[in-house]
């Protein structure tokens, strides 16, 4: 049986009937990150002991007759982002800062997810410390696109997205500051979901952007996202930022979108700065909710054109004073023989991350500096009221707003050379960030000219997240869910 | 280098004060529910938070919220009900997340300020008052604008600019350089157990022109953080710490003078003294045609002098930026009213109604609230005698027991042998001419030493006063049968003979005369 290519659902139905056990399953997805990961490098680490012996537990209940009495994911295989601390594993981030760093303590969102039973397969491949679109920042090399291995798979969140359409983890987790969870999923192909900032504790996730960083899930179905953010989402006294949260995520997702008002932006529908199938996609996508009986309403976002720079103004200054404890004082790369506290530290940052990493931490430096921060800093945030101010009038029209992802398929490794070429990548997504609001990319077929996968980007209102989950499943009901990729469909174990 | 007084007269000094204290009385740190312990193993108190673990989140201690708002309305603030925190960057190994968790421009407690009664020879530092008289303010113009003078002294009206919560670093011990020193050391430790303390810093206006005005201020004004309980205020242990900025300028002039920031004031004389000390530096060095430096220097107190820590070319550039992890703080009405329910009586209140309810003066309550255990102690004697004989005891408290106190540190008023019930028994038998005031003072040493009731000890020693007219004229007779030429010069003008008289009177009774009769007597006969 193809257990790699299920959904929760089946799979617990599996696991509760007998069919197979929660070990035969874990051992059948171990089995696979053996065989087929080489070609994708989207794990760092590989908890196989600990992921046995969990799965032993959840089959002790199973054999007890007990199983439902364990929670939602009892039994699941999920895998995580590396910048999420889970105890007794290595937490890198992808950098050499971080290589041989152990967590000591375990971040509330997994907690959260072992808690429901899930079954942790590993730790996932990203761009250093979550800087970048690609994955290929990585300090341990690129995670590649399992629908053409020359491709990246986008980024940060590349191992979390690759490993799903791999049929290497049924449920991952990502982290998105202005992208790094929609872009890969919609460049592999999956579904991935940035909740409203506030859905998801942010303890014991190593911080990017504090203000930008949201945790969220990445999966085949939008039921699957659905549950995983059930699981993982509420109130957690160890984040003052989190929110109580009472949404039962999945409890819309049958109701279709008749009468539901979808936003548009004319510009964007014209093609604005996107390439033309993925223009093409977005109009089928827009015709589908139309003929499924939802309400198209044309909308504007007067200064959203001034996200990315706001984001590369607010993201570098928070990056920089979050990195600044990677100082190889307490833990972390220590390069060796300096003798003078200075030294030690700019030898052991210089060699301790990478480019992008020190270009950012940089450039947040330079503009948190005394007669800088006024020009920059202030009006950033002025930018950032002014966005969020203009989607609050944007939802007075419509429940849910359509865009594209990305504005193009996944490229080739190596050929987003410059910096802030690759940081246009998030044109469509970081906008979402600086408003705090929920957005989610759902899978809707293949391009016409790169037989790549496109994602159709849906966002809602803060604290509305069941609006553009609902959306969703209703184009997964034209589109069909994200499947494995041709290529590892069969292959493996 | 000239004195003080003599510099005062040519130069103002322009003083400010920060004044860091730690909430010692809390139980759990500012950021996480690591416990507040003072000495235990390094690092045992320490968590993901206050290590700054990849991934750590920060959450308010709300009692250390409760804190600060206490100590802004103790010290006359405006409350600000919405403020937040930011984040100072700078890298230091005893700071975990390589940024301080502080206020930005606006803090809790805002625009305070504290009134300091100065009397005694305190006051003389002051120079600039010539012509007030009592109850008359400096006029606005003048440099005395903050002044008003009073019988004894004057009051001075000093600003508080701020009062900011923010979190204490790490300790580190430098190993192999000697006594601690991180010149010549091998390599350093980091103790985390003290990283994120809650701190609470107090900042003035520059209204401080001795450092008389200085020494009281953080004298006031831990009296008031013990009297609402939010740290245990040791100056010696470092829980309260005080820096003093300070400048001078040519007396008549308005503009300021470049400020030396001074550190390691870790006593109130050590506060005077340093901030002494470096006026007359600076007036020195001004008056050789010299330069003030911007810079940090330590005040060693064995050595008497100032010596230069750091010298700031640039002003540092802490990257200050709003605090993402946490959300602007908006404090409520109703959270600010449960607040300042909690206030007890301050300082000023209580010196206030002793001198209401039992007729003291304004020095005498001022100084018996100077220390919490003689206020208390006061209060006590108030309550056996039902308010009676209040100056006397007064006086015993201010003068002998405060004396007592200054001399012996490691003598603890309410453990003593001295009660509340034997200094009202000293002062009854003092006010009922029963011992002389002589005795009293030899009674309260016995006390004191033996443990022992003061009419136990007078009985013992036999030390009755003689009242009696009769027994005492016997004396004034004898004394002045001796002294027939004395008695000449006396008759001739020289009246200042009378102390020599009573004198020989008090030796002949063995001290047991009562001096008052003996005067009484001598007068009499003399002639007046």
């Amino acid at each position: 049986m193809d257990l790699h290519t299920l959904g929760i659902a089946d799979l617990r139905r599996g696991l509760r009937s007998k069919e197979f056990s929660a070990t035969e399953l874990t051992q059948a997805m171990l089995g696979r990150i053996e065989a087929l990961d080489p070609k994708i490098h989207s794990y760092l680490e590989v908890t196989k002991d600990s992921a046995l012996s969990q799965a032993k537990e959840v089959d002790a209940a199973i054999q007890a007759g007990a199983y439902d009495d364990l929670g939602i994911l009892a039994g699941i295989p999920v895998a995580l982002k590396d910048n999420l601390n889970l105890k007794g594993t290595h937490t890198t981030c992808a950098s050499r800062m971080l290589e041989s760093y152990v967590s000591p303590y375990t971040a509330t969102c997994v907690q959260n997810m072992l808690d429901q039973g899930a079954i942790v397969l590993g730790k996932l491949n990203m761009d250093e410390f979550a800087f970048g679109g690609s994955t290929e920042s990585s300090a341990f090399g690129p995670t590649r696109n399992p629908w053409d291995t020359d491709r990246v798979p986008g980024g940060s969140s590349g191992g979390s997205a690759a490993s799903v359409a791999a049929g290497l983890a049924t449920v991952t987790l990502g982290s998105d500051t202005g992208g790094s969870i929609r872009q890969p999923g919609s460049f592999c192909g999956v579904v991935g979901v940035k909740p409203t900032y506030g859905v998801v504790s942010r303890y014991g996730v190593v911080a990017f952007a504090s203000s930008l960083d949201q945790v969220g899930p990445l999966a085949r179905s939008v039921e699957d996202a659905a549950i995983a953010l059930n699981a993982i989402s509420g109130r957690d006294p160890l984040d003052c930022t989190s929110q109580h949260i009472d949404t039962d995520f999945t409890a819309n997702l049958a109701e279709g979108v008749k009468g539901m008002r979808i936003g548009v932006i004319p510009e964007f529908m014209e093609g604005e700065g996107m390439d033309d199938e993925v223009r093409d996609k977005l109009n089928e996508v827009m015709n589908e909710l139309k003929n499924m009986g939802a309400e198209i309403v044309e909308i504007e976002l007067p200064n959203v054109h001034a996200s990315l720079s706001a984001y590369y103004v607010l993201g570098p200054c928070e990056a920089f004073s979050n990195l600044a404890r990677f100082d190889s004082v307490r833990y972390g790369y220590r390069d060796p023989g300096h003798k003078d506290l200075n030294g030690q530290y700019e030898a052991s940052r210089s060699v301790g991350f990478g480019p992008e990493v020190r270009r950012r931490v940089m450039l947040g430096s330079y503009l948190l500096s005394s007669g800088v921060y006024d020009t920059y800093y202030y009006p950033a945030q002025q930018i950032r009221t002014l966005i969020t101010q203009d989607y609050v009038r944007a939802y007075e029209k419509c429940d849910c707003i359509l865009m594209p992802t990305s504005p193009y398929t996944a490229f080739k490794l190596g050929e987003v050379k410059d910096p802030t070429a690759m940081y246009l990548s998030d044109t469509f997504t970081i906008p979402i960030n600086i408003a705090g609001n929920g957005g989610m990319n759902v899978p809707v077929g293949l391009g016409n000219d790169s037989h790549l996968p496109i994602g159709a980007q849906l966002i809602c209102p803060a604290f509305k997240d069941e609006n553009m989950f609902r959306a969703a499943a209703a184009l997964e009901t034209v589109y069909g869910s994200a499947c494995v990729a041709p290529d590892f469909e069969k292959a493996g174990a | 280098m000239r004195k003080l007084e003599e510099v005062l007269q040519d130069w103002e000094a322009v003083i400010g004060l920060e004044v860091h204290a730690e909430l010692t009385t809390l139980t759990t740190k500012m950021f996480c529910g690591c416990k507040l312990e003072f000495g235990a193993d390094p690092n045992t108190h320490t968590c993901p938070v206050c290590l700054g673990l990849p991934g750590a989140l920060p959450v308010p201690n709300k009692a250390a919220i409760e804190s600060i708002v206490l100590a802004g309305l103790a010290t006359n603030c405006d409350i600000e009900k919405h403020s937040m925190f930011y984040r100072k960057n700078y890298m230091y190994p005893d700071m975990s997340k390589n940024f301080q968790t502080t206020q930005g421009p606006i803090a809790f407690c805002m625009r305070g300020h504290l009134d300091l009664e100065v009397d005694g020879v305190g006051a003389k530092e002051r120079i600039d008052l010539g012509n007030l008289k009592p109850g008359e303010t400096g006029a606005a113009d003048s440099t005395a604008a903050n002044v008003t003078r009073t019988e004894d002294g004057y009051v001075a009206h000093v600003g508080i600019t701020r009062i900011h919560m923010e979190e204490d670093a790490g300790k580190m011990v430098h190993v192999g350089g000697g006594e601690g020193r991180i010149a010549g050391a091998t390599h350093s430790l980091v103790d985390y157990n003290r990283a994120g303390t809650p701190l609470i810093e107090l900042v003035t206006e520059p209204d401080l022109r001795t450092p008389e005005e200085a020494r009281l201020f953080m004298q006031k004004l831990r009296q008031i953080y013990l009297a609402i309980g939010i740290s245990d205020c040791s100056m010696e242990e470092g829980s309260l710490r005080c820096d003093g900025n300070v400048s001078l300028r040519r007396r008549g002039t308005k503009e300021f003078g470049t400020k030396t920031e001074l550190k390691n004031m870790n006593s109130f004389k050590n506060l005077h003294d340093g901030l002494a000390y470096e006026i007359c530096r600076q007036a020195e060095v001004l008056e050789e045609g010299g330069i003030i430096y911007q810079e940090t220097r330590h005040w060693d107190p064995s050595k008497k002098r100032t010596i230069v820590m750091r010298v700031k070319e640039t002003a540092d550039d802490y990257r200050l930026f709003p605090e993402p992890d946490l959300a602007p703080y908006d404090l409520s009405d109703e959270f600010i009213n449960r607040v300042r329910a909690k206030l007890p009586e301050l300082p000023d209140e209580k010196a206030q109604r002793y001198a209401d309810t039992y007729g003291l003066s304004a020095y005498d309550a001022r100084h018996l609230v100077d220390h919490r255990v003689t206020a208390n102690f006061f209060e006590a004697c108030m309550d056996l005698t039902q308010g009676d004989l209040a100056k006397p005891l007064a006086n015993l408290i201010i003068n002998d027991i405060t004396a007592h106190m200054n001399a012996d540190e490691f003598f603890d008023l309410p453990t003593s042998p001295l009660t509340p019930e034997r200094a009202v028994e000293l002062v009854k038998l003092l006010a009922d001419d029963t011992i002389s005031s002589k005795q009293a003072k030899q009674v309260f040493t016995a006390v004191l030493e033996e443990d022992k009731d003061p009419a136990a000890i007078v009985d013992e020693r036999g030390m009755k006063q003689v009242s009696d007219t009769g027994a005492i004229e016997v004396v004034v007779d004898k004394v002045l049968a001796e002294n027939p030429d004395k008695v000449e010069q006396y008759k001739g003008g020289k009246k200042g003979l009378l102390g020599f008289f009573v004198g020989q009177c008090m030796k002949e009774t063995k001290g047991q005369g009562n001096p008052k009769v003996i005067n009484q007597l001598l007068t009499q006969k003399l002639g007046d």
